[in-house]
């Protein structure tokens, strides 16, 4: 069997057992929170610190009205969430996975679709505290976040993406989730997240967003469900476009070091 | 049914890596400036594996011997899928259930039924067939109310008991095991050795390594013997059991 053979019949024996790591990812969610008092309340808990202490001066800071800023906040900030752990957390999936790996035959996809169920949950659970926000501030209309569906499901393929070239790259190169934090720290402060993309435009600096694809993923996830409407179609062109790169480089990387991961543990 | 089989032509496999001393940025500055004239070598690379040719058919039981590091766990790994062959050609047929180790790959927070479930479902069994053998899974390993405890209050027995229990529950096809008799405490070891006996019969293809002579003549009509790698023996077990007692009796 060639290498290839290899990474696609692992791969598609990896999608048959989707039980194994539904039930993988789903304990990781229990075990994450396992002996602390508020459990996964705390999903919920890091959001809302964050949008109403950041919200407030922020808010005042760009001159943004609280009732839009806060729901833009708390969207972008669950989004974030997402593309960090993928980038940063899941370069441990091999890692942290490595008894598994070394006594049991199952396909190493497996731990890569786990961690997509784990941070998947997380993200939903994020993402939802928009409701009462919206609820709140009697913005909540169902039609945004019906047509916020096709964004989530972009979103997700690329944090497959992103799962998949950080869990090989990070097994051989240890420095890679340090590397991936540095960045994504300074990215998390010019991404339009604290502050709207507008805010850039009006002083002539779009190119600041324009040339950084996490706003794609972002806006076509955040802009349906805030405004009830599509995102911009190039918005979602240019998020797809981004995700096809992710897949391609994520492909190519695990054609590279699939048959080497186990050595490197 | 299918006709499980293993077939193994050529098969080579090397270990390389890079010497702890020689990591990273201090490892670069001494590599660079320290130790040049040392001619010490800042990598390795080990020949596990050296051209191994193995068909094992239906219905085989084989047993593997060989003095420690001579490749038996490394040719199980192979057989197993864990370990990618560096040449040569490895085909497999039908579900491989490893069982190599028990004191690992555990969910430290997690209570003992949900480590039962995660091993369940890593060595192939369905979540219904699991919940279906838990409870009896659950009395062999006698660890009552443990079993609601989080592994990590475990003592290393306790792991051994749980590991041993769910590897033996499952239906193999192909057996391959590690240390046949390396588990368990003297109260568990007369239970466990009847259970992993009963256990060994099942399997359609049962491959293992051991170095009890006995348990060889018992379970097997052929033995392998391994030595740095390479097969130096393959036949009925009589006779290679001989020929590697001749060889080793002056040890």
């Amino acid at each position: 069997m060639t290498r290839n053979q290899k990474l696609l019949a692992d791969t598609l024996k990896a999608t048959r057992l989707w039980r194994v790591w539904t039930f993988l990812g789903v304990q990781d969610i229990k075990a994450r929170f396992r002996r602390s008092f508020f459990g996964p309340l705390w999903i919920i808990m890091t959001t809302a610190f964050f949008v109403g202490g950041v919200g407030m001066v922020y808010g005042l800071l760009f001159g943004q009205a609280v009732h839009e800023f806060l729901p833009y906040l708390a969207g972008g900030f669950a989004i974030w969430s997402l593309i960090l752990s993928s980038l940063t957390d899941a370069s441990g999936s091999f890692i942290r996975a490595e008894g598994y790996i070394k006594q049991f035959s199952y396909p190493k996809q497996i731990y890569l679709m786990r961690n997509l169920v784990s941070y998947t949950i997380v993200f939903l659970i994020g993402i939802l505290v928009l409701i009462p926000v919206q609820l709140f501030f009697d913005q909540f209309v169902l039609k945004g976040w019906l047509l916020a569906v096709p964004g989530i499901f972009i979103l997700l393929l690329g944090t497959l993406g992103h799962i998949t070239i950080s869990a090989y790259v990070g097994t051989r190169f240890r420095d890679y989730p340090h590397a991936m934090g540095v960045v994504l720290q300074m990215l998390f402060f010019i991404t339009p997240i604290m502050f709207p993309a507008e805010i850039l435009q009006q002083k002539g600096l779009s190119f600041i967003y324009q040339y950084n694809p996490f706003y794609y993923l972002i806006d076509v996830v955040r802009h349906p469900i805030l405004q009830n409407e599509w995102a911009l179609s190039e918005n979602y062109i240019f998020a797809v476009i981004y995700v096809l790169v992710i897949w391609t480089a994520a492909i190519l990387i695990a054609y590279r070091l699939d048959s080497r991961v186990v050595f490197l543990l | 049914m299918t006709r499980a089989f293993i077939n193994l032509q050529n098969v080579g496999l090397n270990f390389e890596g890079q010497l702890s001393t020689y990591e990273g940025l201090s490892g670069w500055w001494k590599r660079r400036f320290i130790s040049r004239k040392m001619s010490a070598p800042s990598s390795y690379r080990i020949e596990a594996l050296k051209n191994i040719n193995l068909k094992i058919q239906h219905g085989e039981r084989i047993g593997l011997i060989g003095l420690n590091g001579a490749g038996k766990s490394t040719l199980l790994k192979v057989m197993a899928g864990i370990y990618p062959s560096t040449s040569g050609r490895v085909e497999i047929k039908g579900h491989v259930c490893p069982m190599f180790e028990f004191a690992t790959g555990f969910e430290m927070s997690q209570s003992g039924w949900d480590n039962m479930r995660i091993r369940g479902m890593l060595l192939g069994m369905t979540p219904d067939e699991i919940e279906a053998r838990l409870p009896e899974i659950a009395e062999f390993t006698e660890l009552g109310e443990f079993l609601d405890y989080p592994v990590r209050t475990y003592s290393s027995g306790m792991f051994i008991r749980l590991a041993f229990a769910v590897s033996t529950s499952i239906n193999p096809e192909i057996l391959l095991i590690d240390e046949v008799m390396g588990a368990g405490d003297i109260a568990f070891a007369e239970k466990a050795k009847r259970r992993m006996f009963k256990f060994m019969e099942q399997g359609k293809i049962l491959v293992f390594t051991t170095h009890n002579f006995n348990l060889l003549e018992d379970f097997c009509s052929r033995t392998v013997w391994l030595h740095k790698g390479e097969i130096v023996a393959d036949g009925p077990t009589s006779d290679v059991v001989k020929q590697y007692s001749e060889e080793h009796k002056n040890i």
